[in-house]
């Protein structure tokens, strides 16, 4: 229960914020500039795809990069969204009123990782209902769409995860962001030199982020590339935990 | 929401032998006190004797090194969540959620202390009327005078009806009038059966409220005793000679 009313307080704090609206709002406006930019080009090239019995549609033309683009956004709309989560309470002095309400670390962490995840998904349910108001329209690839969206899901629970992370261990919701924004780009790119040598496999693949997100946003759900994403949390959840912890018991 | 507290002989509030390390040096050593229902405990000492540091503890905000804290006879530090209902606390200086209303704060610290959907409305509603809060209600706590503040932190420490109140300065940024009120407010507090303690710098604070004074220095407790009402004088000689002087005195 307290998980909730930590959640619950999180998720007031956000919505009284102008940042998560003034986000929500330069975001929104951005992917809906380039979802009509998409769509004109699909519009545009339907006449020579006609020719192509196996052409890609309205789900890898428009539908499929709008998804791509909400998750080059993701890099800078997260650590800005949970910057604030602990770092804020931190430097606010309000982490002791949890602690004195018998808050357990964990359920702290948690709550405020379940608020922010909130926002993000209802950011990312407002974005996809742009080719989804246009499904009665044309032929949408339920399957590949749904493996996207998946893909997406789990990459900002993963972002919203390690921003969480450096929030817990930052005495500044600034540090906090920057610490985000440097973990989670390294994360993704960490195989880069790794691939412009020629190597395509091996621990370090592994270990990138965009390795397992750009199979799922072309359509291929595997369930080792859900496995990664489940760890990150786990791990990011329990490091934002243990730090808690010791802020507690050591004050 | 009143505070279920089981029928026991035990004082409200037991420390036993409390030690707490901060920065590298010693904050609170061997620390042991017990407080009945319904007294009002003045806690004293210069910056820097460990009262915080002891009120924080007993608050559940942080762990003591070692030592035992008992309410009602219940381990506290194996059971923590009891700080949820049975403990209201004020830190210094009052740390409030900026971008939340009054109103929203006090549901807020509700909800955290277990109140529930009509308690809570009521006990809300109840503080407001009983703090003077009406004409703040819808007021962002980031936009609050000091003395607004620390009222509103007076609130949110009193809504769940707690059976040990720990103030730590409450009377900070206060005006005279407001000052009165909050004496008020403790005194009754404490013939309603509620414990209370109350860190302070103003000595004549603690000879105006309180029954019982302990003097802490260098994180040791340094004297405990009976407040005479209103010998302010007498207080103030046996503060002096403990904070002027640097060797530990037996406790009375």
């Amino acid at each position: 229960m307290s998980t909730l009313v930590v959640a619950r307080l999180e998720w007031r704090r956000l919505l009284v914020r102008p940042l998560a609206w003034v986000l929500a709002a330069m975001t929104l406006a951005w992917l809906g500039w380039n979802f009509t930019l998409l769509l004109g080009s699909f519009l545009a090239g339907q006449i020579q795809r006609a020719a192509l019995p196996d052409g890609p549609g309205f789900t890898d033309l428009v539908a499929v990069p709008l998804l791509g683009q909400l998750a080059q956004m993701a890099f800078l709309v997260v650590p800005l969204l949970t910057m604030s989560v602990l770092a804020g309470e931190r430097r606010n002095g309000t982490l002791p009123l949890l602690f004195a309400a018998g808050v357990p670390a964990s359920r702290i962490v948690l709550g405020k990782y379940l608020a922010i995840l909130a926002w993000l998904l209802l950011w990312l349910l407002l974005t996809l209902s742009m080719p989804l108001a246009l499904a009665h329209a044309t032929h949408l690839d339920w399957g590949k769409l749904a493996a996207a969206t998946l893909g997406l899901v789990l990459m900002l629970a993963a972002l919203a995860a390690l921003g969480v992370a450096c929030s817990g261990f930052a005495s500044h919701p600034a540090i906090a962001a920057a610490a985000a924004l440097i973990v989670a780009l390294a994360l993704w790119s960490v195989n880069l030199g790794a691939q412009m040598a020629g190597v395509n496999g091996g621990a370090i693949n592994w270990l990138a982020m965009s390795t397992h997100v750009q199979p799922l946003l072309r359509g291929l759900v595997s369930s080792a590339d859900v496995l990664w994403f489940v760890l990150l949390i786990a791990l990011s959840l329990a490091l934002a935990t243990r730090r808690l912890a010791t802020e507690m018991e050591h004050g | 929401m009143t505070t279920i507290i089981p029928a026991t002989s035990a004082p409200v509030l037991e420390l036993e032998h409390l030690d707490r390390r901060r920065a590298g040096r010693p904050a609170v050593q061997d620390l042991s006190l017990t407080l009945p229902r319904g007294q009002v405990l003045g806690l004293l000492g210069v910056n820097g004797a460990g009262k915080s540091t002891t009120l924080s503890m007993i608050a559940g905000a942080l762990r003591p090194d070692r030592g035992s804290i008992k309410l009602n006879g219940v381990d506290f530090l194996e059971q923590p969540e009891l700080a949820r209902t049975w403990i209201g606390w004020l830190p210094e200086r009052a740390p409030l959620w900026p971008e939340l209303t009054v109103a929203e704060h006090l549901a807020a610290h509700g909800r955290l202390r277990g109140l529930r959907a009509t308690a809570l409305r009521a006990a809300c509603t109840s503080i407001i009327e009983r703090l003077e809060l009406q004409p703040l209600a819808r007021r962002l706590a980031g936009v609050l005078s000091q003395g607004q503040r620390q009222r509103l932190g007076l609130a949110c420490a009193l809504l769940h009806k707690p059976a040990l109140l720990v103030l730590d300065e409450p009377a900070n940024a206060l005006d005279p009038v407001q000052v009165a009120a909050l004496r008020t407010l403790i005194r009754g507090q404490a013939a309603a059966g509620t414990a209370v303690i109350l860190s302070t710098h103003l000595l004549a604070e603690v000879t105006a409220i309180c029954d019982r004074v302990v003097i802490l220095h260098e994180g040791k407790l340094r004297h405990d005793g009976a407040v005479r009402a209103n010998d302010h004088a007498a207080l103030e000689k046996t503060f002096f000679e403990i904070a002027m002087n640097p060797r530990p005195a037996r406790a009375a």
